[in-house]
């Protein structure tokens, strides 16, 4: 099988058709002869602006014609914002625990429409910054107001210090003044997260049945059988037929043929009374199993 | 804008009960002047028409100042996850905001990247390689092109997903291109071409057509024994590759990210939008076709009874 190459098929195609192998064109022979494929770009990494390359490898004046110096590899992206993000989370690391909001959308959002030179002041993008406007307005103040970047940093900080610390006041003493009027709050994450701790812990706790009925229901009841094993004699199958002839039906479990209501079943607890009906149930399941002995437990006569 | 007109203004709001919410021809919330409840008596005297000028100004300055505030997104324009799904884009749509909204430019890991893949490689940021969606644009639109070039000219295209979240994808992308369009959503089955004797049986091979025109791969990688069988039988095809796949083991390579779901939604929809677009054009083609045939048909039998009479009457 010669190698098939996915770029070269419609050259193979017209070979086929010149030498009739195929007689007529495919339906796609046209469309791909309109709309040839394009060859495989040069292997080098992408032209890159100075924007998004970090600063050493963008300023070193690299001599091209010393193979060592050639980048074969894609260049990493990394912008002036990465270095202030990282000093920006040295310093307030709770501002990571904001919560990001992740929802989706069909376009990526448009910047802030102040931007540049225009923005002046962090306050300018609203009451409530996040960590991700600091950083551009330091980044903003950087590049087009003309301060150096420690400086940049500092004066961006301090706004936004400034402004979550009114953010903070206001809101605790919004919430002061409503506890005053006497507006109801909800339980705290952690009153409810108590509240969902206490539940677990009373499903440990061991409650008694009441309910009897509810018991005895559940209850898995098995036949308690005492058996007084005697060796009896071989009647060599006389007694059977004569029971048969008689018509007496076997009973095997002649103990279950009526329901006995036992002190267990019942509500009262006392011991004494318990002993007592547990003799009584003995005798009489003793009477009915002496009845008629078909399993040979006793020598009948 | 006065704020002696705007304390008027919303003063009278505040008296009024209604607000008229208007819906406009095509469904969205206007904002109009006359809102308010009019009185109904005619304007009589000069003091009646200047009262009226200076409520209508106030009430002008209110929903100008007040126009700049507030949402203007309804269900209607606001995107919704499903929306990539449903609602897909043309390709003329289709941007680079939408590509970097669904994920397309994030390759795998830096060390997994295929040395051919490095002309569509952007850069390395967080261990990734970022694909140049520069490049990616220009060739998704081309790749568009040519499935509506394939279906205008009634050839059948097969989308191959073979991944649960591409599942629905492949199967609206082939319904979308009605009788040309076909889709795998489960598993090509090795052998579909290159075995079609033993796979389809030889009745059908002689009378009908097993070979697809074209063939888009939404996940190339695992798919590589499809794409060597189409490459055999000489069946073009397109795919998106990833930055660890080579971009020569298709005919047209879209550089993106191939483990996306909305990528792959995006560029099923880009592509089937652009084949139902040839489809029209191909069933247009055989309308008109049918048409002249039927009027040259007329003709020849107007000519044919014309001669009949000539020869009757001599």
């Amino acid at each position: 099988m010669p190698r098939r190459f996915a770029g070269q098929v419609h050259k193979q195609a017209s070979r086929f058709l010149r030498s009739n192998l195929l007689k007529e064109e495919p339906a796609w022979y046209q469309a791909v002869l309109e709309n040839p494929p394009l060859p495989l770009p040069p292997r080098a990494p992408a032209n890159r602006s100075r924007y998004d390359v970090p600063r050493h490898i963008a300023s070193s004046s690299a001599d091209p014609t010393i193979s060592s110096s050639i980048s074969r590899r894609p260049l990493p992206v990394s912008y002036l914002e990465d270095t202030l993000r990282r000093q920006f989370f040295k310093d307030h690391p709770f501002e990571a625990f904001r919560p990001v909001s992740l929802v989706e959308a069909g376009r990526i959002q448009d910047e802030h429409p102040i931007r540049g030179k225009q923005w002046k002041r962090l306050r300018q993008r609203g009451i409530n910054p996040s960590a991700e406007d600091t950083i551009r307005y330091a980044a903003t103040l950087h590049e087009h107001h003309k301060y150096p970047l420690t400086q940049a940093y500092s004066a961006a900080v301090a706004q936004f210090r400034s402004l979550r610390a009114e953010r903070d006041i206001a809101t605790n003493t919004a919430r002061l003044e409503a506890e005053v009027i006497g507006i109801p709050f909800g339980p705290t994450l952690v009153e409810q997260t108590f509240a969902l701790e206490e539940k677990q812990l009373d499903t440990w706790e061991k409650k008694d049945e009441l309910d009897a009925s509810a018991l005895a229901a559940r209850k898995r009841w098995k036949a308690i059988i005492e058996k007084e094993y005697d060796t009896g004699t071989w009647s060599r199958g006389k007694q059977y037929v004569r029971l048969w002839k008689e018509g007496v039906r076997p009973d095997y479990m002649p103990v279950l043929k009526e329901p006995v209501i036992t002190s267990a079943g019942l509500e009262t607890n006392d011991a004494q009374k318990a002993a007592d009906d547990l003799a009584r149930e003995k005798m009489h399941r003793q009477q009915v199993a002496s009845s008629v002995d078909f399993m040979n437990i006793k020598q009948n006569a | 804008m006065s704020s002696s007109l705007l304390r008027q203004s919303l003063a009278s709001a505040a008296h009024r009960s209604k607000t008229g919410h208007r819906v406009g021809r095509l469904g969205q919330q206007l904002r109009c002047l006359n809102t308010a409840e009019t009185s109904g008596e005619p304007l009589q005297t000069q003091e009646d028409w200047a009262a009226f000028q200076t409520q209508r100004a106030a009430q002008k300055t209110l929903v100008d100042h007040m126009s700049q505030y507030g949402s203007t997104q309804t269900r209607e324009n606001a995107w919704q996850p499903h929306h990539s799904l449903h609602r897909p884009l043309h390709p003329q749509e289709a941007s680079l905001s939408a590509l970097l909204a669904s994920g397309a430019h994030m390759g795998h890991s830096q060390k997994l990247m295929n040395p051919n893949f490095m002309p569509y490689a952007y850069g390395v940021r967080a261990g990734i390689t970022i694909i140049d969606l520069d490049h990616t644009l220009p060739l998704l639109r081309r790749a568009a092109k040519v499935v509506r070039s394939v279906a205008a000219r009634g050839g059948s295209v097969v989308f191959v997903g073979t991944r649960p979240d591409l599942r629905t994808a492949v199967r609206k992308a082939a319904q979308r291109m009605g009788s040309q369009g076909y889709h795998v959503g489960e598993r090509w089955l090795p052998g579909t071409l290159t075995n079609k004797l033993q796979m389809f049986g030889s009745d059908v091979v002689r009378t009908e057509q097993v070979i697809p025109d074209l063939v888009v791969f939404l996940n190339p990688i695992p798919n590589l024994h499809a794409i060597r069988e189409c490459a055999i039988d000489n069946v073009p095809t397109i795919g998106v590759i990833d930055s660890n796949a080579d971009p020569r083991i298709v005919m047209y390579p879209i550089p993106a990210n191939d483990e996306s779901t909305r990528t792959g939604q995006l560029i099923a929809g880009v592509l089937s939008l652009a084949g139902r677009e040839g489809v029209a054009i191909r069933e247009q083609e055989l309308v008109l076709a049918r048409e002249q045939e039927e009027k040259r048909q007329k003709a020849r039998n107007a000519r044919e009874t014309q001669r009949a009479a000539e020869q009757s009457d001599p």
